[in-house]
């Protein structure tokens, strides 16, 4: 449905495209991005397309390696954030009020929270890592899809045909799966792919800060921090590891749009009536 | 109404700014003002601050009981003279008269003999170490301190400079606390305004005893922004002078900027603890030096700027041992062939290479590359606390970079000594160093012997298993047109004379 709009096509390309490089990136660099040279913060050349860094290594091959531990980051965090939120964000309209107030409480909470400082603290108690550092960002953007399945559940818990159907005998069970799962989707995808995107922004957060990797292991934010110690030598370096990270944050947002407006009313309607259109079109 | 309220405000806005006083930035209209751009101290009191790199910051507000020339001389300071007895073992400073503390109190012998006793017991003293030499202090009089020594030592007037001997005023000492964030001493300047994170205008001092030779009305120390920063900052007006990282060189020379280069005795290593596996098999500490290429520090950490040594001091210097260089050149198949014959395979050896931060970086990534080209394996660690387990030499191994010392000897024992800070193996030390260290220690300084005696003792001194050396990099300054030369003191920035246009 989304690759129906042209937004969706564009979203879906460049995610595509970043899967891949996460998972052949290592494959198709061109060279070790761990070995240096000589020939140090050399400007883009055949052999180098986009020059070395202070230690001589290839800098396309370095972004291209970092693909993977950002993707998984981004990955993790919107996974953790899901599953996390979403089952409570439901529940807490039929488990009672003590469970309702203790959930809100709680998504109150860690709104409050800023999560990057949580982060840089949890890899300082549990050691320098992605996985651990990602785990807690998850949890600490659930609250966004706990509040999303609530409120998509609220709607239509309190719909006639769903109270129809519990007077008629229906399990909670069964209304979650039959009615409210499917009034639930829509916004939380369109909440997973912002989350994805927000997953993205914090991974080269916190690699820019050099948390999470140990040296030398590449990464999209400290290919950028290194870059930002060597202006005078290479003004242009810090230009591919910031289009990287913004055209995927971008493609990860566009993608939350499409989502949203094919799921929504509006999107359906003017989906219809494009199939419509494109159906006579063809007779 | 409208009138009225604006008479108000504005009178309101000349009174506050009327209370700024002379804490304000910026100084008068003609006053001579220097901006610098500097990493602030955390402590302010000599005895804590110890004898780092920060020593240059306090030497604006603390004068030393000597200084150095450009040769790395002792030459008078506070004490107009001094003199040994004829066995070596006893000194004696005579002070200049009429010295006085900013805070009003004499600067005389009984605040000489104050300040050493209390760099010796006091608990948070960073300069005890440095200190062995001193058994007594006693005073003779009003202008004579009288230093008695438990070794024939005649080191001590190079030891007593900036970095070891920076005078405190004995009354704010009562209240070690209070002094080390409010600096009370008798150099050209004192301090006005301390914000700490933020900033420290200091005014001239009168009462400095060379105040004739102090061209600069204030100082405004601002904390160094991100090193990308500084030379637009000069450039633009914001700063007069700053520290300048290597990597900094270009853009500032490109910028018009006046970059200096000052010499020092600066040197980094690689430190080692012989006393923790697998560094216990001096095959392994031999691996290491072998596997070390020199050059590529100074090309990638100093871009050019520095030198390789393999002694804890430039090449050049007086005490580098041109017998012992180059012992253990680059030869990664030897060093791969050292870990094979200690029975280690390749990948066996796996190691934790704990830093301080960012200013090792580039260094720490050096270390690993080139340990793993001959089979070691090396996490690089940042740890915003290393000091702790560093001078507790608990570490395994580590990178540290000396500014170096006016005295050759305490940079020797510094770094080979038993007790050595920079010792990460301690108590192990090489055969032989301490009596080359004590024939170094009681040759006069302007004895024929001097030279080769210091030599030797270094040469005893890299016998040691617990440091490579690796590279020598210059004090690094940049300053715009405004500020006159700066003196080529080794390591140190003198006062006297520098100039700044209003």
């Amino acid at each position: 449905m989304v690759l129906r709009l042209a937004s969706g096509r564009i979203a879906v390309g460049i995610l595509g495209v970043i899967a891949l490089l996460a998972v052949l990136g290592p494959i198709i660099a061109p060279h070790d991005p761990l070995e240096g040279g000589t020939d140090i913060l050399a400007s883009p050349s055949a052999a180098h397309w986009l020059g070395t860094d202070y230690l001589g290594r290839d800098v396309l091959s370095r972004l291209l390696d970092g693909s993977r531990v950002s993707v998984l980051g981004a990955v993790q965090v919107a996974l953790i954030a899901l599953v996390v939120g979403v089952v409570p964000g439901i529940l807490s309209v039929y488990l009672g009020r003590p469970f309702e107030w203790v959930t809100l409480r709680l998504a109150d909470t860690l709104i409050a929270l800023p999560f990057l400082v949580f982060a840089v603290a949890v890899t300082a108690l549990l050691g320098n890592g992605i996985p651990q550092a990602m785990f807690v960002v998850g949890i600490m953007v659930s609250p966004l899809f706990y509040r999303v399945a609530r409120a998509a559940t609220l709607s239509v818990a309190r719909s006639p045909y769903v109270e129809a159907a519990i007077l008629a005998g229906a399990s909670v069970g069964w209304v979650v799966r039959k009615h409210v799962w499917v009034k639930v989707l829509p916004p939380i995808a369109v909440a997973l792919a912002n989350t994805t995107g927000v997953g993205f922004v914090v991974v080269s957060s916190l690699t820019f800060l050099g948390i999470g990797v140990q040296p030398p292991a590449p990464t999209w934010g400290g290919v950028l921090a290194a870059d930002l110690g060597y202006l005078s030598f290479q003004p242009w370096a810090p230009l591919a590891p910031t289009a990287l990270i913004m055209a995927t944050v971008w493609a990860c947002n566009l993608l939350a749009d499409a989502i949203r407006d094919v799921t929504g009313e509006a999107g359906r309607a003017l989906l219809n009536t494009r199939t419509v259109h494109a159906a006579k079109e063809a007779r | 109404m409208k009138r009225r309220t604006l008479a108000v405000l504005a009178a309101l806005t000349l009174g506050l700014s009327g209370c700024a006083g002379d804490g304000g930035s910026g100084g008068a209209a003609g006053e001579s003002t220097l901006r610098w751009a500097v990493t602030l101290p955390a402590h302010w009191d000599p005895v804590v601050s110890g004898s780092g790199a920060q020593f240059r910051i306090l030497s604006l507000a603390y004068a030393s009981l000597t200084e150095i020339d450009e040769n790395g001389k002792a030459v008078p300071s506070l004490a107009k003279s001094w003199d040994y007895n004829a066995t070596g073992d006893q000194v004696t400073f005579h002070l200049r008269p009429g010295l006085k503390f900013s805070d009003g109190e004499p600067l005389n012998a009984a605040a000489v003999k104050a300040y050493l006793e209390r760099a010796k017991t006091q608990k948070n003293s960073a300069l005890f170490g440095d200190l062995t030499s001193i058994k007594s202090v006693t005073t003779a009089g009003d202008l004579d301190v009288v230093i008695a020594l438990t070794q024939v030592d005649y080191q001590i007037p190079l030891l007593l400079g900036e970095r070891v001997a920076q005078i405190t005023s004995p009354k704010a000492a009562l209240d070690p606390a209070k002094l080390d964030q409010s600096p009370v001493g008798a150099g050209p300047f004192v301090v006005t305004e301390y914000v700490p994170g933020s900033h420290v205008y200091l005014k001239k001092n009168p009462d400095y005893w060379d105040a004739a030779n102090i061209h600069l009305d204030r100082v405004e120390l601002q904390p160094a922004p991100d090193a990308a920063t500084i030379v637009s900052g000069l450039k633009t007006g914001v700063y007069d002078f700053a520290n300048l990282g290597a990597a900094q060189v270009k853009a500032a020379e490109g910028a018009g900027l006046d970059v200096v280069f000052q010499p020092g005795y600066n040197a980094s290593n690689i430190s080692i603890n012989v006393n923790k596996e697998p560094f216990t098999n001096p095959k392994v500490v031999d691996a290491v030096r072998y596997a070390t290429n020199r050059q590529e520090y100074v090309d990638k950490v100093t871009f050019g700027t520095g030198k390789a040594t393999d002694q804890p001091f430039p090449p050049g210097y007086v005490a580098y041992d041109d017998q012992s260089a180059n012992a253990y050149p680059y030869d990664p198949s030897r060093a791969k062939a050292l870990l094979a014959e200690a029975g280690f395979a390749p990948g066996q050896i796996k190691l934790d290479l704990v830093i301080a931060g960012a200013i090792y970086a580039t260094a720490s990534e050096i270390v690993q590359s080139q340990l793993k080209a001959v089979g070691i394996d090396v996490t690089i660690k940042v740890d915003p606390n290393w000091e702790k387990p560093f001078f507790a030499k608990d570490l395994t191994l580590s990178l540290y970079g000396t500014t170096g010392r006016e005295s050759p000897v305490q940079t020797l024992t510094a770094h080979f000594g038993p007790n050595g800070p920079l010792n990460l193996s301690t108590p192990y030390q090489p055969a032989g160093f301490e009596a080359a260290v004590a024939a170094a220690r009681s040759t006069p300084l302007d004895s024929p012997d001097y030279a080769k005696n210091l030599q030797a003792a270094t040469r005893a001194g890299l016998e040691s298993r617990a440091l490579v050396f690796t590279y020598s990099q210059p004090n690094i300054f940049v300053k715009t047109g405004k500020v006159s030369d700066i003196t080529p003191i080794p390591g140190q920035i003198h006062w006297a004379g520098l100039k700044v246009e209003p």
